[in-house]
């Protein structure tokens, strides 16, 4: 009987790989790391790893002196990527420690939030300010034609109710074309995670019909160059796929102890919307009238919802 | 060491991301390798040069490929006798015009259909000629292992062993393209932490530059070609629609990530030839649009 000193080496990355996954899932760490609608497909790539592992397993030990059966008719190396009973050297170890290495990161360090730094980089208020403006030219033609048909009395009285939205990341068309009429009738815009994309463009795209109303939020602070004493950004991340493809959203606000919070910091805030400019762009700013400093949220991140459209 | 935490985060999240795509890849690997015979090949790909091209390009719809997972399905490919000028059209658009890729472009851009239009037909068509182009210009495989021949594993015989062997070769596959994986997640997650967008931007003043910048950013940010859509979306204000197609069509077809899998499984003169290509047909079509 022979053992194969690399082939027991790849079973266990195979299943190191699986174990990191589950135990992802298992610490709630996941989503940190991608959009929870993901989570399923991730799950099962951990079960693939694991039966890849098992079918690794069979391959440790061989009992036949044959080593492989499928390299025996010339003199040349048959496969180019190898089949792992090459002889051991400096650079194999170097491709797997490559292999170890997100294993033991994915494993021992912990997932790190995405902060103000990061939202620098991805361009902060000059990405913000001009999504105003795109929402103004993307959007017009709804604005013009007014959203009555479908979702007029679909609810009646009886909005759905917001707990059992929550985990939900899609929805008809005619529900999410109720919420934003529900949103144009609101004296207060609760921007909660999961309709936080649908109001957030609307009131960019129609800043004006949202002039004076109350709105209560909450974001992480983020600071710039160039912004008044009493200014910051109440920002977000919008994450669609994995964090690596988050940008940033929010409003530029204005409170009189703004330089006095820090960047990074979490606040729950209530004021009123207005409109202001920002280095020559039109946009809706806040007035905030209430804040307060919080933890940072056990879901510090919005994801996009998902609109069922008939096709 | 926040920046290092967040550098990690952003790493694992891309490795994480992938994987799915990635296996599904490798398991098509082992899967054509073990049950898909050189001689069922060629009575499926058209002899003919224009339509084998034609063949490849419009063969990944089918396919709910990413870029990172198309690359082992290629190599298998052209093992088994697949023309490089069928299989290389399918490499282009296969991360491109799939379904889901498609709609979620669709949903992205505001249930539009303007952008997928684009996307979708300028990426057949670019793949169509680099097609055509590459099918005068190589006769061989231009793989680093074009060589060595594997017709080695017709010999099994049950399905049961088929079957364990797809499963073996899958395993053989993840080894293989999994450290440039990882390799390019790096890169692709340092470049996000590291470059600041707001420095491309400002080199994008004219049509053409900004069609080169978003170019550029498609290929540091490595997007699965499912979500980068919507970040296409989130540069609407900044930048023109030629430039967001330009970002659109190139991502998929050559960034960090699945350039550090190609290097494993194509020659690297073969390999700046066709980026070269890539990069002046996606520019020309992003000034047309």
């Amino acid at each position: 009987m022979n053992f194969h000193f690399q082939q027991a080496i790849r079973a266990v990355i195979l299943f190191a790989f699986s174990a990191m996954i589950f135990n992802l899932h298992q610490t709630g760490e996941i989503t940190k790391l991608i959009n929870p609608k993901y989570e399923n497909l991730s799950k099962t790539v951990a079960i693939l790893f694991f039966i890849l592992f098992v079918v690794q397993l069979t391959r440790i030990f061989s009992f036949s002196t044959k080593d492989h059966h499928h390299c025996h008719h010339t003199g040349h190396h048959c496969c180019h990527h190898d089949h792992g009973n090459s002889p051991f050297n400096t650079k194999k170890l170097f491709s797997y420690l490559i292999l170890i290495i997100p294993l033991a990161t994915g494993f021992f360090i912990p997932a790190k939030t995405l902060d103000a730094s990061i939202a620098e980089k991805k361009g902060g208020m000059m990405i913000l300010s001009k999504q105003t403006q795109a929402a103004e030219t993307e959007d017009f033609t709804e604005a013009a034609i007014p959203n009555q048909s479908a979702g007029d009395d679909l609810y009646g009285d009886h909005a759905p109710d917001p707990n059992l939205m929550e985990e939900r990341q899609e929805i008809p068309e005619e529900e999410y074309d109720h919420l934003k009429k529900e949103l144009s009738q609101k004296q207060t815009i609760h921007m909660t995670n999961h309709i936080y994309t649908i109001y957030y463009d609307d009131i960019n795209s129609n800043a004006s019909k949202y002039k004076g109303k109350k709105i209560q939020l909450t974001g992480f602070v983020l600071k710039e160059k160039g912004f008044k004493q009493n200014q910051l950004v109440l920002s977000r991340f919008l994450i669609t796929h994995c964090i690596a493809d988050s940008s940033i959203i929010g409003f530029l606000s204005e409170l009189p102890e703004a330089q006095n919070i820090d960047e990074d910091t979490w606040i729950e805030a209530t004021g009123t919307i207005d409109i202001s400019t920002y280095n020559g762009e039109q946009l809706p700013i806040i007035k905030i009238a209430n804040w307060k400093k919080i933890e940072e949220p056990k879901k510090p991140y919005i994801y996009p919802i998902d609109i069922r459209v008939g096709l | 060491m926040s920046t290092f935490l967040q550098l990690n985060t952003i790493f694992i999240s891309i490795i994480i991301e992938a994987l799915p795509f990635v296996l599904i890849g490798v398991f098509i690997s082992g899967f054509i390798q073990m049950f898909v015979t050189e001689q069922m090949i060629a009575k499926v790909v058209p002899k003919n040069r224009v339509l084998g091209v034609l063949y490849g390009t419009v063969i990944g719809a089918l396919f709910p490929a990413c870029e990172c997972g198309i690359i082992p399905i290629v190599h298998r490919l052209l093992k088994k006798g697949v023309p490089l000028h069928v299989a290389i059209p399918f490499m282009l658009t296969g991360p491109i015009i799939n379904p889901i890729v498609l709609f979620s472009t669709f949903i992205a851009f505001g249930n539009s259909w303007q952008m997928v239009w684009y996307r979708g037909g300028l990426a057949l068509l670019i793949a169509f000629v680099i097609g055509l182009i590459l099918s005068f210009q190589y006769k061989d495989t231009q793989l680093l292992d074009e060589d060595e021949h594997d017709h080695h594993h017709e010999h099994a015989q049950t399905l049961w062993q088929k079957f364990m062997g797809t499963l073996n070769h899958a395993v053989e596959e993840f080894f293989s393209v999994g450290k440039y994986l990882i390799i390019g997640a790096f890169i692709a997650a340092s470049m996000q932490i590291f470059v600041k967008t707001s420095v491309l931007m400002e080199l994008g003043q004219t049509k053409a530059t900004s069609s080169l910048v978003m170019m550029a950013l498609a290929f540091i940010l490595s997007l699965c070609s499912e979500a980068d859509a919507f970040i296409a979306a989130s540069f609407r204000g900044t930048f023109s629609t030629s430039a967001l197609v330009a970002f659109l069509l190139i991502g998929p077809m050559v960034d960090i990530k699945n350039l550090l899998m190609m290097l494993q499984t194509f020659k690297k003169k073969f390999i700046a030839v066709l980026i070269l290509y890539i990069i002046i047909f996606v520019f020309i079509s992003s000034m047309l649009v």
